[in-house]
Protein backbone atom coordinates (compact mmCIF):
# COMPACT_ATOMS: atom_id res chain seq x y z
CA UNK A 1 0.00 0.00 0.00
CA UNK A 2 2.79 2.40 0.97
CA UNK A 3 6.21 2.17 -0.63
CA UNK A 4 9.02 4.39 0.52
CA UNK A 5 12.12 4.14 -1.66
CA UNK A 6 15.56 5.39 -0.71
CA UNK A 7 14.25 8.52 1.04
CA UNK A 8 16.78 11.23 1.95
CA UNK A 9 15.74 14.22 4.05
CA UNK A 10 18.03 17.00 5.24
CA UNK A 11 17.22 20.15 7.10
CA UNK A 12 19.36 22.79 8.72
CA UNK A 13 22.46 21.04 7.38
CA UNK A 14 21.59 17.82 9.20
CA UNK A 15 20.98 14.71 7.16
CA UNK A 16 18.08 13.30 9.13
CA UNK A 17 17.21 10.42 6.79
CA UNK A 18 19.90 8.71 4.75
CA UNK A 19 18.15 6.47 2.27
CA UNK A 20 15.21 4.91 4.05
CA UNK A 21 13.19 2.26 2.22
CA UNK A 22 10.19 0.55 3.67
CA UNK A 23 6.80 -0.77 2.72
CA UNK A 24 3.46 -1.17 4.43
CA UNK A 25 1.00 -3.68 2.99
CA UNK A 26 -2.75 -3.25 3.16
CA UNK A 27 -4.18 -4.41 6.48
CA UNK A 28 -0.85 -4.47 8.32
CA UNK A 29 0.33 -2.77 11.45
CA UNK A 30 3.94 -1.82 10.85
CA UNK A 31 6.02 -0.17 13.54
CA UNK A 32 9.20 1.84 13.34
CA UNK A 33 11.20 1.80 16.53
CA UNK A 34 14.33 3.70 17.34
CA UNK A 35 15.92 6.03 19.83
CA UNK A 36 15.17 9.72 20.20
CA UNK A 37 16.57 11.57 17.19
CA UNK A 38 16.83 8.48 15.00
CA UNK A 39 14.60 10.18 12.42
CA UNK A 40 11.25 8.54 13.17
CA UNK A 41 9.17 11.72 13.23
CA UNK A 42 11.14 13.10 10.28
CA UNK A 43 10.12 10.05 8.30
CA UNK A 44 6.41 10.53 9.05
CA UNK A 45 6.60 14.26 8.37
CA UNK A 46 8.28 13.56 5.03
CA UNK A 47 5.56 11.06 4.09
CA UNK A 48 2.87 13.61 5.07
CA UNK A 49 4.43 16.34 2.96
CA UNK A 50 5.66 18.65 5.72
CA UNK A 51 9.30 18.04 4.86
CA UNK A 52 10.64 17.92 1.33
CA UNK A 53 12.86 14.92 0.65
CA UNK A 54 16.10 15.75 -1.16
CA UNK A 55 15.77 12.46 -3.02
CA UNK A 56 13.79 9.25 -3.01
CA UNK A 57 10.13 8.55 -3.55
CA UNK A 58 6.93 7.74 -1.73
CA UNK A 59 4.23 5.74 -3.51
CA UNK A 60 0.75 5.04 -2.20
CA UNK A 61 -1.41 2.35 -3.79
CA UNK A 62 0.92 2.17 -6.77
CA UNK A 63 0.90 5.90 -7.53
CA UNK A 64 3.33 8.60 -6.39
CA UNK A 65 1.92 10.24 -3.26
CA UNK A 66 1.03 13.95 -3.59
CA UNK A 67 3.57 16.46 -2.30
CA UNK A 68 1.29 18.81 -0.34
CA UNK A 69 -0.12 17.91 3.09
CA UNK A 70 -3.77 18.65 2.22
CA UNK A 71 -3.58 16.65 -1.03
CA UNK A 72 -1.97 13.75 0.82
CA UNK A 73 -5.00 13.65 3.14
CA UNK A 74 -7.17 13.57 0.03
CA UNK A 75 -5.11 10.63 -1.26
CA UNK A 76 -6.11 8.67 1.86
CA UNK A 77 -3.20 9.00 4.27
CA UNK A 78 -3.97 10.48 7.68
CA UNK A 79 -1.52 11.38 10.40
CA UNK A 80 -1.92 11.52 14.18
CA UNK A 81 0.87 13.95 15.00
CA UNK A 82 3.30 13.87 17.87
CA UNK A 83 1.99 16.10 20.65
CA UNK A 84 -1.60 15.48 19.41
CA UNK A 85 -2.15 19.08 18.20
CA UNK A 86 -5.88 19.08 18.92
CA UNK A 87 -7.64 22.38 18.25
CA UNK A 88 -7.90 23.66 21.81
CA UNK A 89 -10.02 26.59 20.62
CA UNK A 90 -12.70 24.25 19.22
CA UNK A 91 -15.05 21.83 20.96
CA UNK A 92 -14.53 18.07 20.78
CA UNK A 93 -17.31 17.99 18.20
CA UNK A 94 -15.67 20.83 16.29
CA UNK A 95 -12.38 18.94 16.21
CA UNK A 96 -14.05 15.84 14.82
CA UNK A 97 -15.91 17.97 12.25
CA UNK A 98 -12.54 19.37 11.12
CA UNK A 99 -11.43 15.77 10.50
CA UNK A 100 -14.22 15.48 7.95
CA UNK A 101 -13.18 18.77 6.32
CA UNK A 102 -12.66 17.29 2.85
CA UNK A 103 -15.73 15.06 2.90
CA UNK A 104 -19.20 15.94 1.70
CA UNK A 105 -21.23 12.76 2.15
CA UNK A 106 -23.21 13.67 5.28
CA UNK A 107 -24.46 10.12 5.89
CA UNK A 108 -21.00 8.60 5.76
CA UNK A 109 -19.66 11.35 8.04
CA UNK A 110 -22.44 10.72 10.57
CA UNK A 111 -21.73 6.99 10.46
CA UNK A 112 -18.02 7.60 11.07
CA UNK A 113 -18.83 9.93 13.93
CA UNK A 114 -20.89 7.14 15.50
CA UNK A 115 -17.94 4.77 15.13
CA UNK A 116 -15.56 7.25 16.70
CA UNK A 117 -17.91 7.83 19.64
CA UNK A 118 -18.34 4.05 20.03
CA UNK A 119 -14.58 3.66 20.08
CA UNK A 120 -14.06 6.57 22.48
CA UNK A 121 -17.12 6.92 24.76
CA UNK A 122 -15.22 9.63 26.68
CA UNK A 123 -15.34 11.86 23.61
CA UNK A 124 -19.10 11.40 23.29
CA UNK A 125 -19.53 12.47 26.92
CA UNK A 126 -17.46 15.57 26.28
CA UNK A 127 -18.67 16.42 22.78
CA UNK A 128 -19.55 20.03 23.64
CA UNK A 129 -16.53 20.65 25.83
CA UNK A 130 -13.59 22.70 24.60
CA UNK A 131 -10.75 20.39 23.53
CA UNK A 132 -8.30 22.48 25.55
CA UNK A 133 -9.91 21.28 28.79
CA UNK A 134 -9.35 17.57 28.05
CA UNK A 135 -6.69 15.53 29.82
CA UNK A 136 -3.63 14.37 27.89
CA UNK A 137 -5.10 10.90 27.34
CA UNK A 138 -8.40 12.30 26.15
CA UNK A 139 -6.58 14.62 23.78
CA UNK A 140 -4.74 11.64 22.33
CA UNK A 141 -8.08 9.90 21.78
CA UNK A 142 -9.42 13.03 20.14
CA UNK A 143 -6.38 13.25 17.85
CA UNK A 144 -6.96 9.64 16.81
CA UNK A 145 -10.71 10.14 16.39
CA UNK A 146 -10.09 13.22 14.29
CA UNK A 147 -7.72 11.30 12.03
CA UNK A 148 -10.33 8.54 11.63
CA UNK A 149 -12.84 11.19 10.55
CA UNK A 150 -10.68 11.93 7.49
CA UNK A 151 -11.54 8.37 6.37
CA UNK A 152 -7.92 7.74 5.42
CA UNK A 153 -7.00 4.14 4.67
CA UNK A 154 -3.50 4.44 6.06
CA UNK A 155 -3.07 5.93 9.52
CA UNK A 156 0.34 7.28 10.49
CA UNK A 157 0.76 7.51 14.27
CA UNK A 158 3.59 9.47 15.82
CA UNK A 159 4.38 8.50 19.41
CA UNK A 160 0.77 8.08 20.56
CA UNK A 161 1.81 6.93 24.04
CA UNK A 162 4.24 9.79 24.69
CA UNK A 163 3.70 11.52 28.01
CA UNK A 164 0.79 9.35 29.13
CA UNK A 165 0.39 7.53 32.44
CA UNK A 166 1.15 3.75 32.23
CA UNK A 167 -2.50 2.77 32.49
CA UNK A 168 -3.40 5.08 29.61
CA UNK A 169 -0.48 3.77 27.56
CA UNK A 170 -2.08 0.34 27.76
CA UNK A 171 -5.44 1.83 26.66
CA UNK A 172 -3.82 3.59 23.70
CA UNK A 173 -2.32 0.34 22.43
CA UNK A 174 -5.66 -1.43 22.83
CA UNK A 175 -7.24 1.36 20.78
CA UNK A 176 -4.61 0.92 18.08
CA UNK A 177 -5.78 -2.70 17.86
CA UNK A 178 -9.40 -1.54 17.63
CA UNK A 179 -8.58 0.95 14.86
CA UNK A 180 -6.86 -1.86 12.99
CA UNK A 181 -10.03 -3.96 13.30
CA UNK A 182 -11.94 -1.13 11.61
CA UNK A 183 -9.94 -2.05 8.52
CA UNK A 184 -7.25 0.62 8.74
CA UNK A 185 -3.64 0.03 7.84
CA UNK A 186 -1.30 1.50 10.45
CA UNK A 187 2.25 2.80 10.42
CA UNK A 188 3.21 3.35 14.05
CA UNK A 189 6.24 5.22 15.29
CA UNK A 190 6.99 4.54 18.95
CA UNK A 191 9.63 4.87 21.58
CA UNK A 192 7.77 2.31 23.63
CA UNK A 193 9.30 -0.48 21.55
CA UNK A 194 8.05 -3.30 23.72
CA UNK A 195 4.38 -2.43 23.37
CA UNK A 196 4.73 -1.41 19.73
CA UNK A 197 6.30 -4.73 18.77
CA UNK A 198 3.56 -6.58 20.64
CA UNK A 199 0.81 -4.97 18.56
CA UNK A 200 2.60 -4.87 15.17
CA UNK A 201 2.89 -7.42 12.36
CA UNK A 202 6.23 -6.19 11.07
CA UNK A 203 8.84 -3.79 12.34
CA UNK A 204 11.74 -1.65 11.20
CA UNK A 205 14.53 -0.44 13.43
CA UNK A 206 15.73 3.06 12.59
CA UNK A 207 19.15 4.24 13.76
CA UNK A 208 20.68 7.57 12.83
CA UNK A 209 18.55 7.95 9.71
CA UNK A 210 19.04 4.43 8.42
CA UNK A 211 17.01 1.22 8.65
CA UNK A 212 19.32 -1.22 10.40
CA UNK A 213 16.92 -4.11 10.90
CA UNK A 214 13.58 -5.24 9.61
CA UNK A 215 11.38 -8.27 9.93
CA UNK A 216 8.41 -9.76 11.69
CA UNK A 217 7.66 -7.91 14.89
CA UNK A 218 8.01 -11.07 16.97
CA UNK A 219 11.46 -11.80 15.46
CA UNK A 220 12.61 -8.23 16.07
CA UNK A 221 11.35 -8.44 19.64
CA UNK A 222 13.37 -11.62 20.10
CA UNK A 223 16.55 -10.18 18.57
CA UNK A 224 19.19 -9.93 21.32
CA UNK A 225 20.70 -6.68 19.97
CA UNK A 226 17.27 -5.07 19.85
CA UNK A 227 16.44 -6.31 23.34
CA UNK A 228 19.63 -4.72 24.63
CA UNK A 229 19.17 -1.36 22.92
CA UNK A 230 15.45 -0.77 22.99
CA UNK A 231 13.67 -3.17 25.25
CA UNK A 232 16.09 -3.05 28.18
CA UNK A 233 14.42 -2.55 31.51
CA UNK A 234 10.93 -2.76 30.13
CA UNK A 235 11.28 -6.24 28.66
CA UNK A 236 12.50 -7.45 32.02
CA UNK A 237 9.69 -5.73 33.85
CA UNK A 238 7.11 -6.90 31.36
CA UNK A 239 8.47 -10.46 31.23
CA UNK B 1 -25.59 65.06 29.04
CA UNK B 2 -26.28 66.08 25.47
CA UNK B 3 -22.62 66.75 24.91
CA UNK B 4 -21.72 63.35 26.39
CA UNK B 5 -24.14 61.54 24.08
CA UNK B 6 -22.79 63.50 21.15
CA UNK B 7 -19.24 62.45 21.99
CA UNK B 8 -20.33 58.83 22.40
CA UNK B 9 -21.90 58.85 18.95
CA UNK B 10 -18.79 60.35 17.38
CA UNK B 11 -16.64 57.88 19.26
CA UNK B 12 -18.68 54.90 18.04
CA UNK B 13 -18.38 56.09 14.47
CA UNK B 14 -14.61 56.53 14.50
CA UNK B 15 -14.19 53.39 16.63
CA UNK B 16 -16.03 51.30 14.06
CA UNK B 17 -13.54 52.35 11.38
CA UNK B 18 -10.64 51.55 13.73
CA UNK B 19 -12.29 48.16 14.07
CA UNK B 20 -12.15 47.59 10.30
CA UNK B 21 -8.40 48.07 10.44
CA UNK B 22 -7.88 46.24 13.72
CA UNK B 23 -9.59 43.04 12.57
CA UNK B 24 -7.21 42.97 9.61
CA UNK B 25 -4.27 43.08 11.99
CA UNK B 26 -5.86 40.50 14.23
CA UNK B 27 -6.73 38.08 11.43
CA UNK B 28 -3.17 38.04 10.13
CA UNK B 29 -1.78 37.83 13.64
CA UNK B 30 -4.03 34.91 14.54
CA UNK B 31 -2.84 32.89 11.54
CA UNK B 32 0.78 33.93 11.22
CA UNK B 33 1.69 35.25 14.68
CA UNK B 34 3.25 38.48 13.55
CA UNK B 35 2.03 42.07 13.30
CA UNK B 36 1.60 43.00 9.69
CA UNK B 37 2.97 46.52 9.64
CA UNK B 38 2.32 46.78 5.91
CA UNK B 39 -1.38 47.04 6.73
CA UNK B 40 -1.10 50.85 6.94
CA UNK B 41 0.23 50.98 3.39
CA UNK B 42 -2.76 48.98 2.20
CA UNK B 43 -5.14 51.43 3.90
CA UNK B 44 -3.35 54.33 2.26
CA UNK B 45 -3.69 52.68 -1.16
CA UNK B 46 -7.40 52.21 -0.46
CA UNK B 47 -7.74 55.94 0.16
CA UNK B 48 -5.94 56.73 -3.12
CA UNK B 49 -7.82 54.11 -5.13
CA UNK B 50 -11.14 55.59 -4.01
CA UNK B 51 -9.95 59.15 -4.56
CA UNK B 52 -8.70 58.61 -8.11
CA UNK B 53 -11.69 56.47 -9.04
CA UNK B 54 -13.92 59.42 -8.18
CA UNK B 55 -11.78 62.28 -9.50
CA UNK B 56 -9.92 60.82 -12.51
CA UNK B 57 -12.28 58.06 -13.61
CA UNK B 58 -15.34 60.10 -12.54
CA UNK B 59 -16.96 56.98 -11.15
CA UNK B 60 -19.92 57.28 -8.79
CA UNK B 61 -19.23 56.75 -5.09
CA UNK B 62 -20.45 53.13 -4.87
CA UNK B 63 -18.33 52.04 -7.85
CA UNK B 64 -15.26 53.87 -6.50
CA UNK B 65 -15.78 52.30 -3.12
CA UNK B 66 -15.96 48.82 -4.67
CA UNK B 67 -12.91 49.48 -6.82
CA UNK B 68 -10.98 50.58 -3.74
CA UNK B 69 -11.68 47.50 -1.65
CA UNK B 70 -11.20 45.05 -4.52
CA UNK B 71 -7.92 46.82 -5.31
CA UNK B 72 -6.65 46.62 -1.74
CA UNK B 73 -7.69 42.96 -1.42
CA UNK B 74 -5.54 42.20 -4.47
CA UNK B 75 -2.73 44.41 -3.16
CA UNK B 76 -2.70 42.66 0.24
CA UNK B 77 -2.52 39.24 -1.44
CA UNK B 78 0.33 40.42 -3.70
CA UNK B 79 2.24 41.73 -0.65
CA UNK B 80 1.79 38.35 1.03
CA UNK B 81 3.05 36.47 -2.03
CA UNK B 82 6.08 38.71 -2.48
CA UNK B 83 7.08 39.62 1.07
CA UNK B 84 5.88 36.76 3.29
CA UNK B 85 5.34 33.59 1.30
CA UNK B 86 9.05 33.00 0.60
CA UNK B 87 9.65 33.32 4.35
CA UNK B 88 6.78 30.97 5.18
CA UNK B 89 8.17 28.34 2.85
CA UNK B 90 11.49 28.45 4.65
CA UNK B 91 9.82 28.53 8.10
CA UNK B 92 11.76 31.72 8.85
CA UNK B 93 11.74 33.23 12.38
CA UNK B 94 8.95 35.73 13.03
CA UNK B 95 11.37 38.62 13.29
CA UNK B 96 12.04 38.22 9.56
CA UNK B 97 8.34 38.62 8.85
CA UNK B 98 8.21 41.85 10.83
CA UNK B 99 11.25 43.23 9.03
CA UNK B 100 9.77 42.25 5.68
CA UNK B 101 6.48 43.92 6.70
CA UNK B 102 8.31 47.15 7.58
CA UNK B 103 10.11 47.02 4.24
CA UNK B 104 6.81 46.60 2.41
CA UNK B 105 5.32 49.47 4.38
CA UNK B 106 8.19 51.84 3.53
CA UNK B 107 8.03 50.75 -0.10
CA UNK B 108 4.28 51.45 -0.37
CA UNK B 109 4.54 54.89 1.18
CA UNK B 110 7.50 55.95 -0.95
CA UNK B 111 6.16 54.66 -4.21
CA UNK B 112 3.22 57.02 -3.72
CA UNK B 113 5.48 59.96 -2.79
CA UNK B 114 7.68 59.28 -5.82
CA UNK B 115 4.86 58.91 -8.34
CA UNK B 116 1.87 60.91 -7.15
CA UNK B 117 3.65 63.26 -4.79
CA UNK B 118 3.27 64.13 -1.13
CA UNK B 119 0.41 66.65 -1.48
CA UNK B 120 -2.74 66.42 0.60
CA UNK B 121 -5.85 65.76 -1.48
CA UNK B 122 -9.46 66.22 -0.54
CA UNK B 123 -12.23 63.84 -1.55
CA UNK B 124 -15.14 65.36 -3.43
CA UNK B 125 -18.05 66.02 -1.12
CA UNK B 126 -20.42 63.10 -1.56
CA UNK B 127 -22.73 63.12 1.40
CA UNK B 128 -22.95 66.85 2.08
CA UNK B 129 -22.08 68.55 5.32
CA UNK B 130 -25.56 68.50 6.74
CA UNK B 131 -26.22 66.30 9.69
CA UNK B 132 -29.15 64.32 10.95
CA UNK B 133 -30.65 65.32 14.30
CA UNK B 134 -31.86 62.78 16.79
CA UNK B 135 -33.16 64.74 19.74
CA UNK B 136 -30.23 66.64 21.16
CA UNK B 137 -27.68 64.59 19.22
CA UNK B 138 -26.72 65.34 15.66
CA UNK B 139 -24.93 62.81 13.50
CA UNK B 140 -22.95 63.72 10.41
CA UNK B 141 -24.11 61.77 7.40
CA UNK B 142 -20.62 60.48 6.69
CA UNK B 143 -20.27 59.38 10.32
CA UNK B 144 -23.56 57.50 10.14
CA UNK B 145 -22.63 55.82 6.84
CA UNK B 146 -19.19 54.91 8.21
CA UNK B 147 -20.78 53.31 11.24
CA UNK B 148 -23.43 51.40 9.32
CA UNK B 149 -21.09 50.06 6.63
CA UNK B 150 -18.43 49.12 9.20
CA UNK B 151 -21.00 47.30 11.31
CA UNK B 152 -22.31 45.43 8.26
CA UNK B 153 -18.77 44.43 7.21
CA UNK B 154 -17.81 43.27 10.68
CA UNK B 155 -21.02 41.25 11.04
CA UNK B 156 -20.38 39.71 7.64
CA UNK B 157 -16.86 38.79 8.68
CA UNK B 158 -18.04 37.15 11.90
CA UNK B 159 -20.68 35.15 10.00
CA UNK B 160 -18.10 34.10 7.42
CA UNK B 161 -15.72 32.87 10.11
CA UNK B 162 -18.39 31.16 12.20
CA UNK B 163 -20.64 29.63 9.58
CA UNK B 164 -18.63 28.70 6.51
CA UNK B 165 -16.29 25.83 5.90
CA UNK B 166 -13.49 28.21 4.95
CA UNK B 167 -14.19 30.08 8.19
CA UNK B 168 -13.72 26.91 10.19
CA UNK B 169 -10.50 26.26 8.28
CA UNK B 170 -9.33 29.75 9.30
CA UNK B 171 -10.13 29.07 12.95
CA UNK B 172 -8.33 25.75 12.81
CA UNK B 173 -5.28 27.29 11.10
CA UNK B 174 -5.27 30.05 13.70
CA UNK B 175 -4.83 27.45 16.36
CA UNK B 176 -2.25 25.38 14.52
CA UNK B 177 -1.33 25.45 10.83
CA UNK B 178 0.14 21.98 10.82
CA UNK B 179 -2.87 20.41 12.47
CA UNK B 180 -5.17 22.18 9.99
CA UNK B 181 -3.11 20.84 7.08
CA UNK B 182 -3.44 17.33 8.56
CA UNK B 183 -7.22 17.70 8.22
CA UNK B 184 -6.83 18.45 4.52
CA UNK B 185 -6.96 22.24 4.78
CA UNK B 186 -4.98 24.01 2.07
CA UNK B 187 -3.21 26.38 4.46
CA UNK B 188 -1.68 28.39 1.65
CA UNK B 189 -5.20 29.24 0.49
CA UNK B 190 -6.22 30.10 4.06
CA UNK B 191 -3.39 32.61 4.24
CA UNK B 192 -4.44 34.09 0.91
CA UNK B 193 -8.07 34.46 1.98
CA UNK B 194 -7.07 36.04 5.29
CA UNK B 195 -4.95 38.63 3.49
CA UNK B 196 -7.71 39.27 0.95
CA UNK B 197 -10.26 39.82 3.74
CA UNK B 198 -7.92 42.03 5.75
CA UNK B 199 -7.03 43.98 2.60
CA UNK B 200 -10.67 44.47 1.69
CA UNK B 201 -11.55 45.89 5.10
CA UNK B 202 -8.41 48.04 4.98
CA UNK B 203 -9.53 49.49 1.66
CA UNK B 204 -12.94 50.38 3.11
CA UNK B 205 -11.28 52.02 6.10
CA UNK B 206 -8.92 53.89 3.76
CA UNK B 207 -11.77 55.41 1.77
CA UNK B 208 -13.54 56.46 5.00
CA UNK B 209 -10.44 58.09 6.45
CA UNK B 210 -9.76 59.80 3.15
CA UNK B 211 -13.28 61.21 3.18
CA UNK B 212 -13.29 62.17 6.84
CA UNK B 213 -9.85 63.78 6.79
CA UNK B 214 -7.69 64.06 3.66
CA UNK B 215 -5.61 61.73 1.50
CA UNK B 216 -1.83 61.82 1.90
CA UNK B 217 1.00 59.28 1.77
CA UNK B 218 1.30 58.99 5.57
CA UNK B 219 -2.41 58.40 6.18
CA UNK B 220 -1.54 54.77 6.85
CA UNK B 221 0.08 55.87 10.12
CA UNK B 222 -3.41 55.93 11.53
CA UNK B 223 -3.13 52.14 11.74
CA UNK B 224 -0.93 52.64 14.78
CA UNK B 225 -4.21 53.41 16.53
CA UNK B 226 -5.86 50.26 15.29
CA UNK B 227 -2.79 48.35 16.35
CA UNK B 228 -3.23 49.80 19.83
CA UNK B 229 -6.90 48.82 19.65
CA UNK B 230 -6.03 45.27 18.57
CA UNK B 231 -3.55 44.87 21.44
CA UNK B 232 -6.01 46.48 23.84
CA UNK B 233 -8.73 44.02 22.83
CA UNK B 234 -6.36 41.07 22.68
CA UNK B 235 -4.25 40.31 19.60
CA UNK B 236 -5.62 37.43 17.59
CA UNK B 237 -9.17 37.81 18.90
CA UNK B 238 -11.66 39.35 16.48
CA UNK B 239 -14.31 40.30 19.07
CA UNK B 240 -11.42 41.71 21.11
CA UNK B 241 -10.24 43.82 18.17
CA UNK B 242 -13.72 45.23 17.65
CA UNK B 243 -14.28 45.92 21.34
CA UNK B 244 -10.83 47.48 21.73
CA UNK B 245 -11.42 49.71 18.68
CA UNK B 246 -14.81 50.96 19.82
CA UNK B 247 -13.48 51.63 23.32
CA UNK B 248 -10.49 53.47 21.91
CA UNK B 249 -12.70 55.56 19.62
CA UNK B 250 -15.02 56.49 22.48
CA UNK B 251 -12.18 57.27 24.89
CA UNK B 252 -10.47 59.42 22.27
CA UNK B 253 -13.52 61.52 21.50
CA UNK B 254 -14.33 61.91 25.18
CA UNK B 255 -10.78 63.09 25.86
CA UNK B 256 -10.91 65.44 22.90
CA UNK B 257 -14.30 66.74 23.97
CA UNK B 258 -13.71 67.23 27.68
CA UNK B 259 -9.96 67.79 27.94
CA UNK B 260 -8.24 68.80 24.76
CA UNK B 261 -7.77 67.20 21.37
CA UNK B 262 -4.04 67.45 21.94
CA UNK B 263 -4.32 64.78 24.62
CA UNK B 264 -6.13 62.41 22.29
CA UNK B 265 -3.16 60.47 20.93
CA UNK B 266 -1.36 60.65 24.23
CA UNK B 267 -4.22 58.71 25.79
CA UNK B 268 -4.08 56.05 23.06
CA UNK B 269 -0.48 55.23 23.87
CA UNK B 270 -0.92 55.45 27.61
CA UNK B 271 -3.60 52.80 27.17
CA UNK B 272 -1.23 50.65 25.10
CA UNK B 273 1.51 50.82 27.72
CA UNK B 274 -0.98 50.22 30.52
CA UNK B 275 -2.37 47.13 28.81
CA UNK B 276 1.09 45.77 28.11
CA UNK B 277 2.07 46.21 31.75
CA UNK B 278 -1.07 45.00 33.49
CA UNK B 279 -2.77 42.64 31.08
CA UNK B 280 -0.46 41.68 28.20
CA UNK B 281 -3.08 39.39 26.60
CA UNK B 282 -5.57 42.25 26.30
CA UNK B 283 -9.24 42.12 27.18
CA UNK B 284 -10.05 38.98 25.21
CA UNK B 285 -6.64 37.68 24.15
CA UNK B 286 -5.78 34.03 23.71
CA UNK B 287 -4.66 32.45 26.96
CA UNK B 288 -5.25 28.77 26.22
CA UNK B 289 -2.26 26.57 26.74
CA UNK B 290 -1.34 23.28 25.21
CA UNK B 291 -1.51 20.33 27.50
CA UNK B 292 1.51 18.11 27.41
Amino acid sequence: MLNVENLHVAYGGIRALKGVSLRVDEGEIVTIIGANGAGKSTLLNAISGFLKPSSGSVAFKGKPLSRRPDLIVRDGVCHVPEGRLVFANLSVEGNLAMGAYLRNDKKAIAADLERVYALFPRLAERAKQSAGTLSGGEQQMLAMGRALMTDGELVLMDEPSLGLAPLLVQTVFEIIGEIHKLGKTILLVEQNAFKALAVADRAYVLEQGRIVKQGRASDIAADPAVRDSYLGAESKAGG
Amino acid sequence: MAQFLQQMVNGLSIGSVYALMAVGYSLVYSIMNFSNFAHGGVIMFGAYFGFFAMTLLKLPFVASFALAFVGTAVLAVVIERVAYKPLRERSAPFLYFIISAMGASIFLENIIIATIGPTFRTYPDVFGRTSISLGSVSIGRLDLIMFVISAVCLTGLVLFIDKTKMGRAIQASAYNMKAAALMGVNTDRVVMIVFALGGMLAGIAGVFFGMKYTVYPQIGNITTKSFVAAVFGGLGSLPGAVLGSVLLGVIETLVAGYLSSQFRDLIAFVILIGVLVFRPTGIMGKTTEDKA
